[in-house]
């Protein structure tokens, strides 16, 4: 049995690969990976020259609408469809309530959008359980077009009530206050691109750590075999709704910085299309790993910016582009875990 | 003075009422008894005139069936007589037309399927339903779960209380791995297991709930003789580590050998229930299994 498990080495994948390094690495040395990852990520604002820069769009931009954002919200919907298998197809709600609530309590009050932001995650929260509630009771499909229908109500009550806007929306929202030297403004996103960057590294933080604890077990269970999970004890409407409400707050908290970053929003922003993107971000990328998710969306978010020169035939390119790589790689980029710890184990020993 | 006579007529009737069910109370007690000494056992679970109903379907038609503590029960008959049903009502999957199952005298009615696995009903599956993306040791660590106190944000925050039980989650599963013998195969993703070893990862998990009762759905199926005796041995050793099996097995070198009663459904209807040597020669069980013989009909 022993030969067994060391003859099984991964195929050669790029996850299994990345993983595996990062398990054979001495804690040391997943730290120095850990920071410098990190300091380049922070240094991507920098970076807008040569092959990298956008030609028409302002770099700087791109880098925090979309491609932060987009990183952010398939984050918090892969706790959601990734892990907990749950077709979500009305995630833009979320980002709209936090836009909402940033947009009104901003220019309405004299609150700051740090302080605005607890706020709008735990209205985010709040929409997530009373979608779920009654909407988690339904399976797959039903799910999918319930949590559609939630989308459109949102966006369709924002169009006709008056006091926010309607089709107008609200304009003027204040940007948020500079943290020391660190100053938050149109014309220089570096700033808006550090917080964004942030609350990713959070909710990565967030989203590993819950992996690995009751509640990943559960979402997984509750993924593969719902049935099978409630009856081995686990309480699924409950981590159910955890998980679409988890899901849910990083929606929000992306709304909220979206709507301080743009000053302007409008119910056309939270379309059904928005939605999509954000789902097509976590399948493209890998439903269910951080790392996939992150690749899928950075690529999905910044090539349609990277190709605007072709301007209307861009769409066209990116949607070839999105069907032959799901036709190469149908579990996306970077699958989840498909690989076994004995094999690391075994490698390890190999090397004592 | 009517009226005292009345109440005194009332109160005799209720006496007599009391009596006759406590007596009928005895009578089943003394006929359990002929299936050894558990006359002095605890019942565990109870079914009580057990109906359930698929439309003009009768799955279970009044089923009454008492399972001892620390007994191993088979339940047994031809394809389609109810014995998954038995399951599924008791679990909380289906629920029943009429009649209740009792746990520790507590009726399960109503109660969620999570619940009812909290406070000890685990069971394994006929076809393997195993959670197959997660290693051997997961699948019985997601078992444990269902009896830790701290929930999602113990577990964001890591407090103190979480790490412990985590900890005790991954060695208690790891003990029962062991228990099982297929501890060598817990960093094994689930669905790359053999078979055999998944058939036994089904029961590890169902321990891993700690429950007081486990059902065992087909445990054999598939396994060759060597295998069978193999399981054998492990149903005997759980039974003796103080669970109280409920089996369904086709196999009956298997039920002979290890079960200390065990019960024949046919059609929905219990129509046996005895020591597996009386449950034998029992001629409604035979005819059961192969048919009423021409001439005797």
């Amino acid at each position: 049995m022993k030969l067994e498990k060391t003859k099984t080495v991964s195929e050669g994948n790029l996850r299994d690969w990345g993983a595996s390094y990062w398990e054979k690495s001495s804690p040391t040395k997943r730290k120095a990976i850990a920071t410098s990852l990190i300091g380049l990520a922070a240094l991507a604002p920098f970076m807008g020259f040569g092959l990298l820069d956008t030609p028409v769009s302002d770099y700087g931009a791109v880098l925090v609408y979309p491609v932060g954002m987009f990183i952010l919200m398939a984050l918090g919907l892969n706790i959601v469809v990734g892990k907990s298998g749950l077709l979500d197809l009305g995630y833009v709600a979320f980002f709209a309530i936090g836009a909402y609530t940033m947009a009104i309590l901003g220019t309405r009050t004299s609150l700051n959008t740090w302080q605005i932001m607890p706020i709008g995650i735990a209205l985010a929260m709040l929409a997530g359980l009373i979608l779920g509630l009654p909407a988690l009771r339904l399976r797959g499909d039903y799910l999918a077009i319930v949590t559609l229908g939630f989308g459109e109500i949102v966006r369709i009550s924002a169009l006709n009530t008056r006091e926010i806007g309607g089709p107008n929306g609200i304009a003027n929202v204040p940007v948020p206050p500079s943290i020391g030297p660190i100053k938050f403004s149109l014309n220089d996103q570096k700033a808006f691109f550090w917080v964004v960057l942030i609350m990713i590294l959070l909710t990565i933080w967030m989203i590993r750590r819950l992996s690995v604890r009751r509640a990943g077990r559960a979402w997984e269970a509750i993924r593969q075999d719902e049935d099978v999970a409630e009856l081995m004890g686990v309480h699924t409407l409950k981590y159910k709704l955890w998980s679409f409400s988890i899901g849910a707050a990083v929606g929000g908290a992306a709304g909220v910085l979206y709507a301080s970053k743009t000053l302007f929003i409008a119910p056309e922003m939270f379309t059904l299309n928005v939605s999509i993107l954000i789902l097509a971000c976590v399948v493209f990328g890998g439903m269910g790993n951080i790392w996939g998710v992150v690749l899928g969306a950075s690529i999905l978010a910044y090539l349609p910016e990277r190709i605007r020169f072709i301007s209307d035939a861009r769409l066209l390119v990116f949607g070839l582009a999105l069907v032959i790589t799901m036709n190469f790689r149908p579990d996306g980029l970077l699958p989840r875990k498909k690989r076994e710890k004995a094999i690391v184990k075994s490698a390890v020993g190999d090397k004592k | 003075m009517t009226s005292v006579l009345l109440v005194y007529f009332v109160m005799a009737a209720a006496i007599s009422v009391l009596a006759i069910k406590e007596d009928r109370l005895q009578k089943s007690f003394i006929w359990q008894g002929n299936s050894g000494e558990d006359g002095s056992r605890k019942v565990l679970l109870e079914l009580q005139d057990l109906t359930i109903k698929f439309g003009g379907v009768t799955a279970l038609n009044a089923v009454n069936l008492k399972i001892y503590q620390g007994e191993i029960l088979a339940l047994i008959g031809p394809n389609g007589a109810g014995k998954t049903t038995v399951f599924n009502v008791v679990t909380g999957v289906y629920r029943a037309t009429s009649g209740q199952v009792l746990l520790n005298n507590q009726s399960l009615s109503g109660m969620k399927r999570h619940h009812i696995t909290k406070i000890g009903i685990a069971r394994t599956f006929q076809n393997i339903r195993l959670f197959g993306d997660m290693t051997a040791l997961e699948n019985v660590i997601t078992a444990t779960d269902v009896h830790k106190g701290s929930g999602l944000l113990g577990g964001l925050f890591g407090t103190p209380r979480a790490r412990r039980e985590e900890k005790a989650g991954r060695a208690k599963a790891h003990e029962i791995l062991e228990f099982i013998g297929i501890d060598e195969y817990s960093d094994r993703l689930a669905r790359n297991l053999p078979y055999g070893v998944q058939r036994r990862l089904e029961i590890a998990r169902a321990l891993g709930t700690n429950p007081q009762l486990i059902l065992l759905d087909e445990p054999a199926a598939g396994f060759n003789p060597a295998e069978k005796v193999e399981l054998a041995k492990t149903i005997t050793r759980i039974r003796d580590a103080g669970y109280t099996v409920l089996l369904i097995e086709h196999d009956m070198s298997l039920i002979m050998g290890i079960s200390d009663r065990v019960a024949v459904l046919d059609f929905g209807q219990k129509v046996a229930d005895d020591l597996p040597s009386v449950v034998q020669n029992d001629k409604r069980v035979v005819e059961a299994y192969l048919g009423v013989p021409a001439d005797a009909s």
